[in-house]
C-alpha cells in the first residue's frame, strides 16, 4: 500500500515536467516573503492587487506561447500582436465604434495573423522561427499603419465603458482583468489536459512522425495553437488599451518574449512535448513578482533587468540539473 | 484454403526521379508469417510504407481483404486493420504507454478523454501479450526493447490482421527475441497475416512460412520458405554468390597495443581488463545491458572514468574527452549511426572530413578543398559506398552505407586502435561482408580492432579472441579455435546475482 502510494506520487512528480512547477511555486512563495519583510508597501493591500493585475497580461500571453512551444514550435509573432490589438482597436474606438464592435473586429484581424502563423509553420513547413519572426515585424507594421503611425488619442472620451470593465472593474477585490487571465487558464487547461486536441498537440512535440504516422492531423494540431496564441495575444492588446486608456504603437514590445520566460520558467521546454499549464501561472508569478517587488525594494531598472536575466538562466539551469540527477540515479 | 488478404500488383515508385520500385508484386494470406528479404535500399521498407499509408503509388494495383483500394492515408490503412512496427522506433516519448497505444484514436467521453478506460484497455492488451508494463509509465523512460513491445501492443490494440514487423529484433536481447516470436506465432494461430523483414536469416527459419525477395526495387521471387537453403536466398537477395559468409584471414600477431587495466565508469563497466595485439580482433560478446557499449565509450573518454587505466603502445595516456582518444589513435565507429555516428543534415563530404580537419585544413583553418575531396573520394571508393554524389546528405544513405561512412571518417587516419561497436546492425549481407572485410584489412595492416557484436556467429567468425562480458564485468576469455555458442552463453548470464 504504502509503495503503491509512493509510486503514484513518483509518477505525479514526473508526468510532464510538475516537478518544475513545484520548485517555481516555491520559488515565488519565497520572493513573496522576501519582498514582504523587507517592504512594508510591497505587502500592502493595494499593492497585491495591483500585483496581481500585472501579472495577469503576462499569464495570459504565457498561455498562447506555451501551447505554441509544447508543440515544438515558437511564437515570435505575439508581442506585436499586442500591439496591433491595442493600435486597432484604439482607433476604431476614438472613432466612436460601440467597443463591443471594435474587440470583435480586432479579435478578428488577430485570429488572421494567427492563422497566418500556422498555416506558414504546419503547411508551407517554415521553421517556427523565420516565419513568426516575419510575421512579427509585418504585425508591428500593421500596429503602426492602422492610425498613420501615430499614437491613438485618449479612448476615455468614447469608450469609458470599456476602461471601467477591463482596467477599473473588480470583483470580490479582483481586478477584472486578473478574472479574464484565470478564465482563460481554466479554460485552456482544461483544453490542453484533457481533450484529445490537447493530446495531440504533446503528441506532436513529442514526436511529430509518430503522432503522423497514428493519425494525428498535425496541420490542424499546430494552426490551432497559434490560434490560441494569437486569442491570448488579441487580450492582451485590449487589457493594455483599457490600462492606458490610449493605443501605443509599441505597446507589448518583446512581449514575446516575456511569454517564453514565463513556459520556460514554469518548465515548460522550448524543446517541445513536456510542460502543464500550471507552470506558466508559477512562471508568469514570478516574472511579476519580480518586476514589482524590486521596485519596492528600491531595485534601479538596470538592475532589476539584470536580476531576472540572471534568474531566468538559473531556472532553465535547475531544470537541466535536476533532469540530469534523476537519470544518473535510475541507472541500477 | 486461407484468402489472400494483401495483393501488391505491378507496383511503380519514384522518389525525385530515382525509381525505388519498378513492376514489384506481394502478397499475404492470412494466418502466416511471410519474409520480406532484400539489401538495403532493395525497396523493403518503401514497399511496405506504401501498403501502410505513408507513402503513395505512382501506379500498380493494390487489393487488401479482396477489394481494390486507391490512395491509402496512414489513418485509412489503420481502419483496414493494416499495422506497421517501423524500423525506427516512433513513439512519443513524453508520452506514457497508454497515450501513445491510443495516440490519434483516443477514447472520449463526450468531449473529455477518457483515461480510465485506455488505461484499462491497455493493461488489457499487454496482458494478452504477457508483458510486464505499468501502462502510465511515460515511454521516455523505458528500454528500447520495452519500448518495442509497446509498439507490438499498440498495433495489436487496433485489431491489426496485418502486421508489418520491420526488423523488429535489431535491438532486443535473446530472451526478448524469444518473447517477441512467442507473440507472432499466436498473432499466426488468430488468423493474423505477418510481414517481416530482417537480416537475421537465422532466426527467419524459426518462424517463415514464405519468402518473398527483393532485390535494386524489382521483384525476384516468392516460394516456401523451406524450399530454399539459406545459400540460395542470399544469392537471390544480393544477385551473386557470397563465397564466405565469414571471411577471414590469419595473420601474424604483433605487440600487444592497448592496454585496458581496472576500468571502471559507472555500474555498467566494473573492473574492465582487456588486451589489444596489433593485428588482431578482439571480439566483445554478451547480452543487451552487459556494458559492451558503455565500456567502448569509456575507453574513448565519453562517459567518465572512476578509475582505470588506459596504455597505449606501453605508454600509459590520459583519456578525457573522445579528442584525448583520437590524438592518441584510438578511434570508435559507435552503435548508434544516426545519433552519434554521422550529423545527419550534412553532406557524405562534410561527415567524412569532420574528424579529419585537422590535417586537411591549412593556415587560419581553411580547409584545404583538394585534400578533402581526396580524402572523400578515396573512402568512397575503398569501402565502396553507394550514393549519387558526396554531397547528399548523410540521412539520405541506406543504413548499410551510412555504416560505411562512418567507418570511412576515420580510414584516413593512421590509428592504432578501432572500436567498431555493433557495426552491422541493420545492414544487409553483401555490406556485412564488406564490413569484415575491412575489419580483416586492417587487422594486416597492423591494427587492433576491437569488435562488439550481439550477434554470435559473427563474433565467432570474425573475432581472433572473445571476450564476454555480464553485468558490467568481464566475465570470460575465448580463443577462437574453442568457441561455441554455449560457451558464450554460459559466460553471459553469469550474474552475480539473480535479478
Amino acid at each position: 500500500m504504502n509503495e503503491k502510494k509512493s509510486n503514484w506520487l513518483n509518477r505525479a512528480l514526473a508526468a510532464r515536467g510538475v516537478r518544475s512547477v513545484v520548485t517555481a511555486t516555491v520559488g515565488f512563495v519565497i520572493l513573496f516573503i522576501i519582498f514582504s519583510i523587507m517592504s512594508p508597501s510591497f505587502r500592502s493591500g493595494s499593492n497585491i492587487q495591483n500585483l496581481f493585475r500585472q501579472i495577469a497580461p503576462t499569464l495570459i500571453i504565457g498561455i498562447g506561447q506555451a501551447y505554441v512551444l509544447i508543440t515544438g514550435n515558437i511564437d515570435l509573432s505575439i508581442g506585436s500582436v499586442v500591439g496591433m490589438s491595442c493600435m486597432t482597436a484604439g482607433t476604431l474606438m476614438c472613432k466612436g465604434m460601440h467597443p463591443i464592435i471594435a474587440c470583435l473586429l480586432t479579435l478578428a484581424a488577430s485570429l488572421v495573423v494567427g492563422l497566418l502563423n500556422g498555416t506558414l509553420v504546419a503547411k508551407l513547413k517554415l521553421p517556427s522561427f523565420i516565419a513568426t519572426l516575419g510575421t512579427m515585424t509585418l504585425a508591428r507594421g500593421l500596429a503602426q499603419l492602422v492610425n498613420n503611425n501615430h499614437n491613438t488619442d485618449f479612448i476615455g472620451n468614447t469608450a469609458q465603458s470599456f476602461r471601467d470593465l477591463l482596467y477599473y472593474g473588480s470583483f470580490l477585490k479582483v481586478f477584472n482583468a486578473v478574472w479574464i487571465a484565470i478564465i482563460l487558464w481554466v479554460i485552456f487547461n482544461f483544453l490542453l489536459s484533457k481533450t484529445r486536441t490537447g493530446r495531440h498537440i504533446y503528441a506532436v512535440g513529442s514526436n511529430l512522425d509518430a503522432a503522423k504516422l497514428s493519425g494525428v492531423n498535425s496541420f490542424w494540431t499546430i494552426l490551432i495553437t497559434y490560434v490560441v496564441s494569437a486569442f491570448c495575444a488579441c487580450l492582451t492588446g485590449l487589457i493594455l488599451l483599457a490600462s492606458a486608456g490610449m493605443g501605443t504603437m509599441d505597446a507589448g514590445t518583446t512581449y514575446e518574449m516575456y511569454a517564453v520566460a514565463a513556459g520556460v520558467i514554469g518548465g515548460i521546454s522550448t524543446l517541445g512535448g513536456t510542460g502543464i499549464l500550471a507552470g506558466v501561472i508559477a512562471g508568469a508569478g514570478i516574472w511579476g513578482i519580480l518586476q514589482n517587488g524590486l521596485q519596492f525594494v528600491g531595485a534601479p531598472v538596470a538592475l532589476r533587468n539584470i536580476i531576472i536575466g540572471i534568474i531566468v538562466i538559473l531556472a532553465v539551469m535547475l531544470d537541466i540539473v535536476t533532469r540530469t540527477n534523476r537519470k544518473k540515479v535510475k541507472k541500477p | 484454403m486461407e484468402k489472400y488478404i494483401v495483393e501488391l500488383e505491378r507496383i511503380h515508385k519514384s522518389f525525385a526521379g530515382v525509381k525505388v520500385l519498378q513492376d514489384v508484386r506481394f502478397s499475404l494470406k492470412s494466418g502466416e508469417v511471410m519474409a520480406l528479404l532484400g539489401e538495403n535500399g532493395a525497396g523493403k521498407s518503401t514497399l511496405m510504407k506504401i501498403l501502410s499509408g505513408v507513402y503513395t503509388r505512382d501506379s500498380g494495383d493494390m487489393r487488401i481483404f479482396e477489394r481494390e483500394q486507391g490512395d491509402l492515408t496512414t489513418k485509412m490503412a489503420q481502419e483496414l486493420g493494416i499495422a506497421i512496427i517501423h524500423q525506427e522506433l516512433n513513439m512519443c516519448r513524453h508520452l506514457t504507454v497508454a497515450e501513445n497505444i491510443f495516440l490519434g484514436r483516443e477514447s472520449k467521453k463526450g468531449i473529455i478523454l477518457n483515461n480510465k478506460e485506455m488505461v484499462r484497455e491497455t493493461t488489457k492488451v499487454l496482458q494478452s501479450l504477457k508483458i510486464d508494463l505499468d501502462p502510465n509509465t511515460v515511454v521516455g523512460e523505458l528500454p528500447v526493447s520495452k519500448q518495442q513491445m509497446v509498439e507490438i501492443a499498440k498495433a495489436l490494440s487496433i485489431q491489426a490482421k496485418v502486421l508489418v514487423m520491420d526488423e523488429p529484433t535489431s535491438a532486443l536481447t535473446s530472451k526478448e527475441i524469444d518473447e517477441l516470436f512467442r507473440i507472432i506465432k499466436q498473432l499466426r494461430q488468430d488468423g493474423c497475416g505477418i510481414v517481416y523483414i530482417s537480416h537475421r536469416l537465422e532466426e527467419l527459419s524459426h518462424l517463415a512460412d514464405r519468402v518473398t525477395v527483393l532485390r535494386d526495387g524489382r521483384f525476384i521471387m516468392e516460394g516456401d520458405f523451406n524450399d530454399y537453403t539459406m545459400d540460395q536466398l542470399i544469392a537471390k537477395m544480393v544477385g551473386r554468390d557470397i563465397a564466405e559468409k565469414f571471411p577471414r584471414i590469419t595473420c601474424k600477431k604483433g605487440k600487444k597495443i592497448l592496454e585496458v587495466k581496472e576500468l571502471n565508469s559507472g555500474p555498467l563497466v566494473r573492473d574492465v581488463n582487456l588486451e589489444v595485439c596489433e593485428g588482431e580482433i578482439v571480439g566483445i560478446a554478451g547480452l543487451m545491458g552487459a556494458g559492451r557499449t558503455e565500456t567502448t565509450r569509456a575507453i574513448f573518454g565519453i562517459d567518465p572514468k572512476d578509475s582505470g587505466e588506459i596504455i597505449l603502445n606501453g605508454k600509459p595516456v590520459a583519456i578525457k574527452k573522445p579528442l584525448d582518444a583520437i590524438k592518441a589513435g584510438i578511434v570508435l565507429a559507435p552503435e548508434d549511426r544516426k545519433k552519434d555516428g554521422l550529423c545527419t543534415k550534412l553532406s557524405v563530404r562534410d561527415n567524412l572530413a569532420l574528424p579529419n580537419l585537422d590535417w586537411i585544413s591549412g593556415i587560419a583553418g581553411k580547409v584545404n578543398r583538394k585534400k578533402e575531396m581526396e580524402l572523400a573520394d578515396k573512402a568512397v571508393s575503398e569501402l565502396n559506398i553507394k550514393l549519387a554524389n558526396l554531397d547528399i546528405n548523410a540521412e539520405s544513405l541506406s543504413g548499410g552505407n551510412q555504416q560505411k561512412v562512418v567507418i570511412g571518417k576515420w580510414l584516413a587516419r593512421d590509428s592504432k586502435v578501432v572500436i567498431f561497436d555493433e557495426p552491422t546492425r541493420g545492414v544487409d549481407v553483401g555490406a556485412k561482408v564488406e564490413i569484415y572485410n575491412l575489419m580483416n584489412k586492417l587487422k594486416q595492416n597492423g591494427t587492433g580492432v576491437v569488435f562488439v557484436s550481439s550477434e554470435l556467429p559473427e563474433v565467432m567468425g570474425i573475432s581472433d579472441r572473445i571476450l564476454v562480458m555480464c553485468d558490467g564485468r568481464i566475465t570470460g576469455e575465448i580463443a577462437r579455435s574453442e568457441a561455441t555458442e554455449d560457451k558464450i552463453l554460459t559466460y553471459a548470464t553469469e550474474f552475480e546475482t539473480k535479478i
